[in-house]
Order: C-alpha cells, then sequence, then structure tokens
C-alpha cells in the first residue's frame, strides 16, 4: 500500500544568483511500512524534501499525498524528529515526552504510564524530572525519540537527528530505532549525510543530485536484520553509493567553476 | 555503589560550603561598605558644615522614620503607594502580555498597535498626568492611568521581541505536537518567551516605579512621593532623606523578592545560558 506519494513537486528559493531549486518535479512512492533513507550532497535539498512531506513548507507545484489525500499544512501524523531535539527547556523529560499526549487530551494518569513505559524503552527512567540542559546530547536525541514514539504517528521523518552524536551513541540509537521500525513497523523517511548510517538502517536508499533537488539513483537494501554498521555488505553497498555520490560532488564542483569562469 | 554515593555527597558538600563562604563574603563586604558610608555621612554632618536643613544628619533621618513608623504616617503612606503600583502595574501586565505575544505573532496588529507602542514609549508617562486629571479627575484611576502608561508599552515590546526570537525548532514542534489554536499561544508562546516577560517585566516595574514617584510629586494626594513633597513644603529634609531611603528599600526589596525568584526559576530550567 502506498503510503506517501510524492508527485511531480517542485520547490524553488530565491537567492542573491538567481532561483535554486530544493525539489524540482520530484516524483517518489513510499509504501507503508518501508524505511527510505536519503543522502545527497549538502544543499542537494534532502531537507527540503522532509519539510515538505512534514508539511513545513507548502511545495510551490505539484502535490503531496499521504494515505491518497493531499495534505496541508504539518500534521501529528507526520511527526519529526529534528537534528537539535527540538525538546522544550521549560519542561522536563517526562513533560517533554507527555507534552503531545496533553494536547491531545490524554488523562494524566495515562500521560503517566505510557511516559513511564517509554523511558523504560529508551533507557532515561532516571532522569524523569531531569531539565533539559542537564542532559548529555545522546540523552536528549533520546528523549526526542520517546516524544516521537508517545505520539504514535504513521510516519516518522528524521532530519539528520544523530548527526551531531559520538560514535558509540549513535551506535545505540541505531539499535533503538531499528527495533522501534521492527516492532511498530512505521514508514519512516530518514535524512542523513551519513551513506554508511542509510544503508545500515534503510530499506532503501535515495541518493539525491547535487543539484536540481531530483532523485540521481535508488539503492534497495535486501540485508538481514539486525545490521551493523561494520557489516560487510554494509560497507559494500555504501561503498557503491559514495562512488556515485564522489562524481556527483565533482561534477557539481565542475558546474560552479563553469558559472565562476 | 555505597562508596560512590559517598563521594557524591562530599563533592556536594564541599560545592556547597564553597558558594556558602562567596555568598557571605559578598554579603559582609556589603555591609561593611554601606557602614562606612553611613559613618562617613555622620563625620561630615558632625563637621557642621552646613545647616541641618540642608545637609540633616543620620539622627534626625532616623528619628523622622521611627516617628513616621509610630504615628503611622509613612506605613500609610506605603500602603497608598503599593496599592496603586499593584494595580497599575498588574493591569500592564494583565494586558501587555497577551498583547505582546499576539503582536509577535500577528504583523498587522505589530504594524498598528505596535508602532504606537514604540511611540509612546518615547513619552515619559508623566506627561499623560494632565490628560490623565482632566479625564478622571483627581483621582486613583488618574495616577494608575499614568503607571500604565509607563510601564504598559516597554512590556508590550519586550514580550513581542521575546515572541519574535522563539526559535524556530519550537514553533514547528508546535503542530507536529499538536498545539494549535489557543493552546499555541498558552503551552508554546507563552512558556517559550518567559525569559524574555521575565525581562520585559522587570523593565516595566521600575517604568511603572518612575512613573508612581513622580505622580506622587505633583499630584495633591497620598503616598510615599507625597510625603516627600510634603517634607520639602515644610522644610523637613530628614522627612525628605528618610522618603529617599524608603523608596530606595523597596526598589530592592522588590527586586530581592519578586524578580530574584523568579529569574531562579527560569534560571534552572533554561540552564545557565538563559535566553533560549
Amino acid at each position: 500500500m502506498t503510503k506517501v506519494d510524492l508527485r511531480n513537486v517542485s520547490r524553488v528559493y530565491l537567492s542573491q544568483s538567481g532561483p535554486v531549486y530544493g525539489l524540482s518535479g520530484f516524483n517518489l512512492t513510499i509504501k507503508d511500512g518501508e524505511f527510505i533513507c536519503v543522502v545527497g550532497p549538502s544543499g542537494c535539498g534532502k531537507s527540503t524534501l522532509l519539510n515538505i512531506v512534514a508539511g513545513f513548507e507548502p511545495p510551490d507545484m505539484g502535490e503531496v499525498l499521504i494515505n491518497n489525500k493531499k495534505i496541508c499544512g504539518p500534521s501529528t501524523q507526520r511527526f519529526v524528529m529534528f537534528q537539535d531535539h527540538g525538546l522544550f527547556p521549560w519542561l522536563n523529560v517526562t513533560q517533554n515526552i507527555t507534552f503531545g499526549l496533553r494536547m491531545t487530551g490524554v488523562s494524566q494518569k495515562e500521560c503517566e504510564e505510557r511516559a513511564a513505559t517509554l523511558l523504560k524503552t529508551v533507557n532515561l527512567t532516571r532522569f524523569a524530572t531531569s531539565w533539559i540542559h542537564e542532559l548529555s546530547g545522546g540523552m536528549k536525541q533520546r528523549v526526542a525519540l520517546a516524544r516521537a514514539l508517545a505520539m504514535d504517528p504513521e510516519i516518522l521523518l528524521m532530519d539528520e537527528p544523530f548527526a551531531a552524536l559520538d560514535a558509540q551513541t549513535r551506535d545505540m540509537l541505531h539499535e533503538e530505532v531499528e527495533l522501534v521500525w521492527q516492532q511498530t513497523k512505521k514508514t519512516i523517511m530518514f535524512v542523513t549525510h551519513n551513506v554508511r548510517e542509510a544503508v545500515r538502517l534503510g530499506t532503501r536508499v535515495i541518493l539525491m543530485s547535487a543539484k536540481g533537488g531530483t532523485i540521481l539513483k535508488e539503492y534497495p537494501v535486501n540485508l538481514p536484520r539486525n545490521r551493523f554498521l561494520e557489516d560487510v555488505e554494509v560497507v559494500h553497498i555504501a561503498s557503491q553509493i559514495r562512488d556515485d555520490l564522489r562524481q556527483e560532488v565533482l561534477k557539481a564542483g565542475e558546474a560552479e567553476a563553469d558559472i565562476a569562469t | 555503589m555505597q562508596l560512590e554515593q559517598g563521594v557524591k555527597a562530599e563533592i556536594s558538600r564541599l560545592r556547597l560550603s564553597a558558594t556558602g563562604y562567596k555568598i557571605w563574603r559578598g554579603r559582609a563586604v556589603r555591609l561593611a561598605f554601606f557602614a562606612l558610608l553611613l559613618g562617613l555621612w555622620q563625620v561630615v554632618s558632625s563637621l557642621e558644615l552646613w545647616s541641618d536643613v540642608i545637609f540633616p544628619p543620620p539622627k534626625e533621618v532616623a528619628d523622622a522614620l521611627v516617628l513616621g513608623i509610630r504615628d503611622a504616617t509613612l506605613t500609610t503612606a506605603i500602603k497608598d503607594s503599593m496599592q496603586r503600583l499593584c494595580i497599575g502595574y498588574g493591569t500592564s501586565l494583565i494586558i501587555g502580555i497577551p498583547l505582546g505575544l499576539l503582536l509577535g505573532r500577528k504583523q498587522l496588529l505589530d504594524d498598528t498597535i505596535g508602532s504606537l507602542a514604540v511611540g509612546f514609549q518615547a513619552l515619559p508617562s508623566i506627561c499623560w498626568l494632565p490628560l490623565a486629571v482632566l479625564w478622571f479627575g483627581l483621582s486613583e484611576t488618574a495616577m494608575q492611568f499614568v503607571i500604565i502608561m509607563g510601564s504598559l508599552m516597554s512590556l508590550i515590546l519586550a514580550v513581542r521581541d521575546g515572541v519574535k526570537n522563539i526559535p524556530t525548532l519550537y514553533l514547528r514542534a508546535a503542530p507536529i505536537l499538536g498545539a494549535t489554536g489557543w493552546r499555541f499561544y498558552r503551552y508554546i508562546l507563552f512558556p517559550a518567551s518567559l525569559p524574555a516577560i521575565m525581562t520585559g517585566a522587570k523593565l516595566g516595574w521600575s517604568f511603572a516605579w518612575r512613573s508612581l514617584m513622580a505622580a506622587e510629586l505633583l499630584y495633591v494626594t497620598s503616598g510615599i512621593g507625597s510625603t516627600l513633597m510634603m517634607g520639602r513644603e515644610l522644610h523637613d529634609m530628614a522627612l525628605v532623606v528618610a522618603a529617599m531611603i524608603i523608596i530606595i528599600f523597596i526598589g530592592l526589596l522588590t527586586d530581592r523578592l519578586v524578580f530574584r525568584v523568579a529569574e531562579g526559576f527560569v534560571h534552572r530550567r533554561w540552564g545557565v545560558g538563559g535566553g533560549n
């Protein structure tokens, strides 16, 4: 079943040197329960893609269908995990996790129960009443993950959520996300610039072109779970993608040089 | 495990005693400094370079304070001033905070009411006194109007700026967490701009306090400002200085009791960085 359907989506930004295409004539279909990873050189429009699916930005042309219905604006059914966590400093860990539940009218008692379960899932029970600034970067992202899981969205959108973390913490969070995906079968769209991370997590990796905001190539990843970043197969696929990516970056560099001369 | 807890307890005890030492040393230095000033004042006035009317000695000022408190003139004056201040400043808070939140979000309101507030902020609120007396008569309302005009504008503008500086991330997190409509204002905008609201409230309070004193000096009424004016008319400079000391004292007390506590609250949650 098709979950997300982007049809001929374009998004243009105006800059000093003329129009820049975030996305142009972009087509993508994501099936229910897929784990899509989007990679590409910086400035290729990965974040634009995520913002448009989230509903933060409207497409200039084309349409985005979720469950065959055109979206208008953000929704609790498409939850975003941000790179900079986006947790609220005026609430403690538990209150942050249950914030969305309270907004949708879930009772205090149920909120507390759900929070306790989720805190256990992300191993933060000891920090239930800590303030956000008291946590380390990895702990903050675990709270953000728990907050996302509390909302129980149909689609989870992740915008380089682990880019700023150390390797050990990232490994742990990869395992947690993989486990959550296996248990809940949510549709996940994961944006990253780390190719190996994309192959380790995704069922399909999408490489975006350096300029012009289109898909350059798609790579199905049919490897068994649970994977590791160091798996030979993961490294193998990642190196293929990286070669294509390198050529793309070089090409983009030449294009830039053309304009410059 | 037990050892670990023992070490933790020891560390926190050391830290506490270190900060405790700093706090007490600071207090002692301040106390000594003010005692020195008081001594200097006593010495200068006992040289009798000027008459007591021009330069009242500490003893006379202390007498004026004691007398004023004993016959309840000073305490009544303080009560009247504080009552005006609470009503006027309270009204400013009730109007100013929601209005500032709205102004930060609605460009149309900002272009209209916002620019009006910027204009009025340039006007010292005491300038409103003649019109206020004309509109509201010789009444408490006239005084409160002057206080409101003094504090409301800076409060509105500070809250508005706070809202405009809220990180986009929080604004994006709001709708996906279901905080829309009034909930967005109550549960996102208000708490997210709390540090700015605190700054605005403090600024508004100091404007309110100054406006009130100016109004009480000019306007025949009760209150601590009027007591100061009465001292002037009676050539009782000891009473004038006593009133000045009370005005300083109330200002400091509010800062310590109200704003320090509120700032501590924000500090604990936002962390040492403050702001956002």
